[in-house]
């Protein structure tokens, strides 16, 4: 009987697996034969490369589509059908492909619908393909910022790399700092006329989460090529800190008029020495405070010995 | 069991082909090879039926039936809307618009369009934009010369984008007619074209708009699918795909109210004001056989269009659906 009900159990599991690879393999199919303008890419190594910030960015666009995601990717269509799969790209693909055109037009239109209506122009789309994002804007500047975020962790683990091979020096750790937030900074310079347009955007409540997400990120990176592996306090500390650094400086930055933003580096070098200091001040206070305390606990005692008090009699 | 067994094998022997009913998981004569040639005769005669409100019709009288409904109710067709919705359908056609948020330069195909709401508001929306461009072009300007400030008042004038922006396509040369006389009185001559045709035959060459709509009509056309697939030919790639349509309502308690309206009150309204019971009792019979959301969603996907969304307004009494073609 038991053995009945199990077999019935695993019946009915199989039944649904292949309702839904049947309803996966409909929909693929459906993909393979009706795009039109979603490019035919060969599997090449540049498809698993699918870049690290993209995660979040989908997630945007999961809520919108789920299934799509789930039975489209590369890899799940050639173990379907078991050949060498020629895919289509999917509708994130091409969101991000438009996203990149659009960012030649912000110049001159702002960080808005119209840039990227015109980004899809470039790619010989109807501007309507527009209405793809609904959060407009904040879309293409997310997209901006985590494509300048997955830069930087790029050249920061080529150096790495350079370190561990042995070619190159390491930094220490308030030069590596500035020169992380100086090389993220200096990617804002094409579009520093509106960025604080930008800036304005990412403050909006329904883009907060998002823009937060990226800078723990950014920041994260930062501190892990720096070398820091803290388990405690530290790392919350640490990263509070180069947090601070970074978004002063970027301020400083957005109204900076000296020639190559001189000013921006040196405010930078003289808040990431400043943290440095505030590190070593903070070990010199803990220790003061410790010998502070052992002082006033030795003075009681003498004082009590003086008056009698400890005596037995 | 035994006796149905022997039943079945007496059939059987009589010459009774089985086929098995799917429901019961009996087996049931198949009837169709009692006689071939009764079959044939049958194949000639029938065709396929579908639904005209409530009632099943074959399907080439349903677009002659609709067409007569919409030649009937035509001359009073805009003051019915606003008495049946309470004046909330500009709500949901300017909901529609904005949804779209067109740039100035797309090209609209606003088919079933008849009386013109969505293409009036779709040039007024253009117009807009391109206003709000002029000013901020001016603001940006420091000082401008003569040159640049004639150029910019000639910019400014409506219709100068270059003729044509919207193509209001009908079936029914009466909505039509309407529509041509609605927007010569509010001065919307020029940048918009009218043109007679079927939603699932339409008169145009691939891949010539940005935007096609088809606001209250694709649940009065035979073939959806046909009408779908005809989009997708019409979009240019990146074209997108909006429905505006009467859709299924959730919540249980608004459904009630809602159908209690529909029924009740929207043919009495057609009668004392149009003139016209059983046009409205069609058009509240039309809307309960249109599939939900859901449904209609798949078969926008299955006509090749992706990225499709649907928003409810008025709690599921409306219903957008967007798709793009890519």
């Amino acid at each position: 009987m038991a053995a009945l009900l199990r077999a019935l159990r695993i019946g009915q599991a199989l039944r649904g697996l292949r309702a839904a690879q049947r309803s996966q393999c409909d929909e693929v199919k459906r993909t393979f034969q009706t795009a039109a303008v979603l490019r035919r890419v060969a599997d090449d190594p540049k498809q698993e490369q699918v870049p690290p910030y993209s995660s979040s960015f989908h997630q945007n666009y999961q809520s919108m589509h789920p299934e799509s995601e789930s039975s489209r990717p590369n890899t799940s269509y050639a173990d379907q059908h078991g050949e060498q799969a020629e895919d289509y790209e999917t509708e994130e693909q091409l969101q991000i492909r438009m996203l990149t055109a659009a960012l030649e037009f912000v110049p001159k239109h702002g960080w808005s619908v119209e840039a990227i209506a015109e980004g899809a122009q470039m790619l010989g789309l109807s501007p309507a393909a527009a209405g793809m994002f609904s959060n407009g804007a904040g879309d293409l500047i997310q997209h901006f910022v985590a494509q300048c975020n997955s830069n930087l962790s790029e050249n920061l683990a080529e150096q790495h790399k350079l370190v561990q091979l042995g070619q190159t020096e390491p930094k220490k750790t308030d030069e590596f700092l500035r020169d992380a937030v100086e090389a993220r900074l200096r990617m804002l310079i094409p579009y520093i006329e509106i960025w604080p347009q930008a800036m304005s955007i990412l403050l909006l409540p329904h883009n907060i989460p998002e823009s937060l997400k990226h800078l723990s990120t950014l920041v994260d990176d930062i501190w892990y090529y720096a070398g820091d592996r803290s388990t405690d306090l530290n790392w919350y500390t640490r990263r509070a800190a180069l947090t601070g650094i970074y978004n002063t400086t970027e301020l400083v930055m957005v109204q900076d008029s000296s020639p190559d933003f001189e000013e921006t580096w040196k405010f930078l070098e003289n808040r990431v020495s400043d943290v440095m200091n505030m590190a070593n001040t903070a070990k010199q206070v803990q220790s003061t405070g410790e010998a502070v305390v052992q002082g006033i606990i030795g003075a009681a005692i003498t004082l009590k010995n003086l008056t009698g008090i400890n005596q037995r009699r | 069991m035994a006796s149905s067994a022997g039943f079945a094998r007496t059939l059987c022997r009589l010459g009774y082909r089985f086929s098995v009913c799917r429901q019961c998981q009996r087996q049931v004569p198949n009837l169709s090879k009692i006689s071939r040639f009764a079959v044939s005769a049958r194949l000639y005669s029938e065709q396929r039926s579908t639904h005209f409100g409530f009632e099943t019709v074959p399907e080439d009288e349903k677009t002659e039936k609709v067409y007569k409904v919409f030649q009937n109710v035509a001359q009073k067709y805009d003051v019915m809307n606003d008495a049946m919705s309470l004046g909330i359908h500009r709500l949901w056609k300017d909901t529609l618009l904005q949804l779209a948020s067109p740039t100035p330069g797309s090209l609209l195909l606003d088919v079933a369009g008849g009386t013109g709401d969505i293409s009036f508001r779709f040039l007024d929306y253009i117009r807009y934009r391109q206003d709000r461009e002029a000013r901020r072009d001016t603001l940006s300007r420091q000082s401008a010369s003569w040159q640049e400030i004639t150029e910019a008042y000639q910019r400014g004038q409506p219709g100068m984008q270059g003729g044509v922006q919207a193509v209001v396509c009908d079936i029914n040369k009466e909505m039509l007619k309407v529509g041509r006389q609605r927007a010569a009185d509010r001065g919307y001559g020029t940048g918009l074209s009218w043109v007679v045709g079927n939603a699932e035959e339409l008169p145009f060459d691939n891949d010539k708009f940005d935007f096609y709509t088809i606001a209250f009509g694709i649940r009065n056309v035979t073939h959806i699918n046909q009408a779908l697939q005809e989009a997708r030919r019409v979009l240019k790639p990146g074209g997108r795909f909006l429905c505006l349509e009467f859709s299924r309502v959730s919540n249980p308690l608004l459904s009630r109210v809602y159908d209690a309206y529909s029924f009740q009150l929207i043919p009495v309204l057609g009668e004392v004001i149009a003139g016209d019971w059983k046009s409205y009792q069609y058009l509240v019979e039309s809307i309960r056989r249109f599939p939900d959301q859901e449904e209609f969603k798949a078969m926008i996907e299955d006509a090749g269009f992706f990225k499709v969304q649907f928003h409810n307004l008025t709690g599921g009494v409306v219903a957008i659906h967007s798709g793009f073609k890519l």
